[in-house]
């Protein structure tokens, strides 16, 4: 059983600490008495996971047993999460294909004929056909690619069907094939407690008509924090979303949850304390420092998005995703919470290389955005690790650079920058536009591009952050596309509390979120 | 992008030459367990460890600590009835605590005297601890009650030596005299050992926490060791503590009240002693002030520092 997670005092006795910073880390030495909050170290994985699979399946929450829903004649629709999760990417054999291969045994038992393996990633950039070999396994995708196991195409008029609307007014417009089956199974990976539950099939294989009634500025202002369901706003339009589906199609869903593995062995030094550090660790730093330094950016860059996570599984749970969901995110929490007291005048965040829509891809100042201000701000639960009115520091080079082919329409979202970077004008102004452009719609259907609205939902992702915070510093950012972004650049911490000085003072209490590996502060 | 040799100071920074870094305190609840390895400190009462141990207390501790400081030692006469082992307690609130009492001992009892040091602060790096183990005989002492299985200073006794204990636990953060804990007591009721007083005053203010060196101007400090205590036929461990606390204070009273009047306050129990969390001054010109408990932290630091009287003759009488 891993140690808890905790907060730390840094003494006089605090060794210098790890921070994340893009594709690189650092040591860096904070002021005494800032506090950092550490995750739960690690869980012990399931042994026998097929057994556990086996008996999720056999002994669902709030729905008969999977092999008992399946029959012959019936159209199966397997819709699993896409290549934004987990992060990074686990190591082979994905658990999506352990449950898949599963499922697909129990239809074949049952003589199912019509089964079609769709990838829930809404706007998300489709996956190449080796990143779909990838998660489902070389048996899967052999038998069912390219025909039975494809993307979801959230702009395809004749793959899309209306639901109806929500009690409030919201469409539900999602992926044709899925809505029209007599079973949906959805397979899931939770890695934060924002996954799964009515978010899969309400979001996964949804369309832009569906998904701009949470997607938006005022839904995630209000969701606080978004992942913290009961108190996110959001969550509550895809639970009103998930209604509405469920009274045209059954969903069977299949969660599971990963323990705090994110990074290989010879990286082992990333998730330890580091006053716990051996020798070997040092060793381990320096070398790896040392060499991603002195790498090209392209070396760099192409070592870490081939880093493989040897994540293990903590937790599989099926059936109801209303039943299921509770189960999961006690899994989540059990996993990733910290008790945290009180909030901090400046909340630092070391962000690493890797979000839900760089894998494989370049992490652009856009992209960088939304991780800080959007997913790491949003890791807390009660109250944000930061007052209202406080500073956030970000160590992320915040560099230049952009993907042509995944990321076009933020290539054009950049410039839009230099004219505002306030959420609600860009939304009024811009963001229809993005979305029906006939080039961009092009290029997401048939190139590997994000939808041209992504660009705004991630900047919208920051929104809540923006409120919140009166300061947002970026150390070691690079400084023309730090400005463009709305921020300031410091070249060390030093400099960055300096600056922060004129908004909380000259002893700021400063609390830092040491993640990765996932940590959800519960701030009391 | 950091050149290697800054990098290697910073990786190296509050490090051992081991590479182990000491536990922050907020993350004691969370270190790691023992396995078993602690700290091996058998080796430092073997005869070659005993005599590089003496040759460097005597050659080089005592002459650089007796440099800086003014030390004045008193009572050394009371330890002519020592023979065997016995358990020396002492108030603790400086670093120099340890070479001073092991300079004003005779050196019949220093080569057979094992130090209690804070497992968690001695013993937390291999080097500082090899080093304090070589130079005082220091033996790991748990603060928290967190190891388990016989306790080492039981063996020591058993085995023939006389201990150092600091019962309050560590260096007070003031100076003041805070409660003592039972552990002291315990031994000498469980070895059936005399207990010997040590009131340490001064070495506060010429070395508290945080300095590494006594300041300057050879600020004068007092050793004052009282007679040995045993433990009654009918005393509770409890009740040894409570007289082993009043024999410190009194022996802190001395320089203050003169040694008949300290004598007297104590038989008329009107020292302040330290009870649970609260600490006092034993004794000072001002009763009001040594009960005074809720002062500033400044206050109590002050009254801590203020230089003693000018040491002449041992005072009998104050008047």
């Amino acid at each position: 059983m891993g140690r808890p997670g905790f907060v730390l005092d840094v003494d006089e006795r605090t060794p210098p600490l790890l921070m994340h910073e893009g594709e690189g880390f650092r040591l860096e030495r904070l002021p005494l008495g800032s506090r950092v909050i550490y995750p739960p170290e690690s869980l012990p994985s399931i042994v026998d996971l097929e057994g556990a699979i086996r008996h999720a399946l056999a002994h669902p929450h709030g729905s008969d047993p999977l092999p008992q829903l399946l029959r012959r004649g019936m159209r199966l629709t397997i819709v699993f999460d896409d290549l934004s999760l987990p992060l990074p990417p686990m190591r082979t054999p994905d658990v999506r294909q352990r449950v898949i291969e599963q499922v697909l045994e129990l239809a074949a038992a049952a003589g199912v004929d019509d089964v079609e393996l769709i990838a829930a990633n809404s706007l998300h950039r489709r996956m190449t056909p080796a990143e779909l070999k990838r998660t489902v396994g070389e048996r899967v995708f052999r038998a069912f690619h390219p025909d039975h196991l494809r993307n979801h195409d959230a702009e395809n008029p004749d793959d899309l069907t209306h639901l109806g609307t929500t009690p409030h007014g919201e469409d539900v417009e999602i992926n044709r094939r899925a809505a029209e089956s007599d079973l949906i199974v959805y397979v899931n990976i939770t890695l934060t407690a924002m996954n799964g539950g009515s978010k899969s099939v309400s979001v996964g294989l949804a369309s832009y008509a569906s998904l701009r009634h949470h997607h938006n500025v005022h839904t995630l202002r209000h969701s606080r924090s978004f992942n913290d369901p009961p108190n996110s706003a959001m969550h509550h339009s895809y639970d009103r979303m998930a209604d509405v589906i469920g009274g045209y199609v059954p969903v069977f869903t299949i969660e599971t949850t990963l323990n705090n593995e994110p990074f290989p062995a010879a990286l082992r030094f990333l998730t330890r304390r580091e006053w716990e550090w051996n020798l070997t660790d040092q060793a381990s730093y320096l070398a790896v420092k040392r060499s991603n330094d002195l790498a090209t950016t392209r070396l760099r860059r192409r070592i870490w998005q081939a880093t493989e996570a040897p994540y293990g599984v903590t937790g599989v749970h099926a059936g109801a995703p209303s039943q299921v969901h509770p189960h999961t995110l006690a899994a989540v929490h059990r996993q990733q919470l910290t008790e945290v007291q009180g909030q901090a005048d400046v909340a630092i965040f070391g962000l690493p290389y890797i979000c839900p829509y760089n894998v494989n891809s370049i992490m652009n100042p856009i992209l960088v955005m939304s991780l800080g201000l959007g997913y790491f701000f949003n890791l807390y639960r009660g109250k944000p690790i930061v007052r209202q009115g406080g500073v956030a520091i970000f160590y992320h080079p915040v560099p230049h650079q952009f993907h042509p082919v995944h990321h076009p329409s933020y290539i054009d979202f950049y410039e839009l920058l230099a004219e505002t970077t306030d959420p609600v004008m860009l939304e009024t102004k811009y963001e229809k536009q993005f979305a029906t452009d006939p080039w961009y719609t092009h290029l997401y259907r048939t190139s590997y591009a994000y939808h041209g609205v992504h660009p705004f939902y991630m900047w919208y992702w920051g929104a809540h952050a923006m409120q919140h915070l009166d300061d947002v510093i970026f150390v070691g950012g690079n400084r023309s596309t730090t400005a463009r972004l709305g921020f300031r650049a410091a070249s060390s911490l030093a400099d960055a509390l300096e600056l922060a000085r004129d908004i909380v003072g000259r002893n700021p209490q400063i609390s830092y979120l040491h993640a990765p590996p996932m940590v959800l502060a519960d701030v009391r | 992008m950091t050149g290697l040799g800054d990098e290697l100071r910073l990786l190296r920074h509050g490090r051992g030459w081991r590479g182990q870094a000491r536990v922050p305190r907020s993350a004691q609840r969370w270190k790691l367990p023992d396995n078993g390895d602690d700290f091996p400190t058998a080796w430092a009462r073997t005869t070659p460890a005993k005599v590089l141990r003496t040759a460097l207390q005597q050659g080089v501790l005592k002459p650089v600590i007796w440099s800086q400081t003014r030390p004045v030692v008193h009572g050394r006469e009371y330890l002519d009835s020592v023979r065997g082992p016995a358990i020396f307690v002492a108030n603790h609130s400086s670093h120099l605590d340890t070479p001073l009492i092991l300079g004003a001992l005779p050196r019949r009892i220093t080569e057979n005297l094992a130090v209690g040091a804070a497992a968690d602060y001695f013993f937390d790096s291999r080097a500082i601890a090899a080093a304090t183990t070589l130079l005082f005989n220091a033996f790991p002492v748990d603060r928290r009650g967190l190891r388990r299985g016989r306790s080492l200073a039981a063996e020591l006794v058993d085995g023939g030596w006389s201990l150092l204990l600091y019962p309050e636990g560590g260096r007070t953060v003031d100076g003041w005299l805070t409660a003592f804990k039972l552990g002291a007591a315990q031994l000498c009721a469980m070895k059936e050992v005399p207990a010997v007083p040590i009131a340490l005053r001064g070495t506060f203010a010429a070395m508290p926490r945080g300095r590494r060196w006594p300041r300057p101007g050879r600020p004068r400090v007092t050793v004052r060791i009282g007679r040995p205590l045993r433990i009654g036929a009918d005393e509770t461990v409890p009740e040894f503590r409570t007289r082993l606390v009043r024999a410190v204070a009194t022996l802190w009273a001395e320089g203050d009240l003169g040694w008949y009047r300290a004598l007297r306050a104590a038989a008329d129990d009107s020292l302040a002693l330290p009870i649970g969390s609260r600490s006092v001054l034993p004794t000072t010109a001002s009763v009001q002030l040594a009960e005074d408990h809720d002062m500033a932290p400044w206050r109590r630091i002050w009254e801590a520092t203020r230089p003693p009287a000018d040491d002449g003759p041992r005072q009998v009488w104050t008047d």
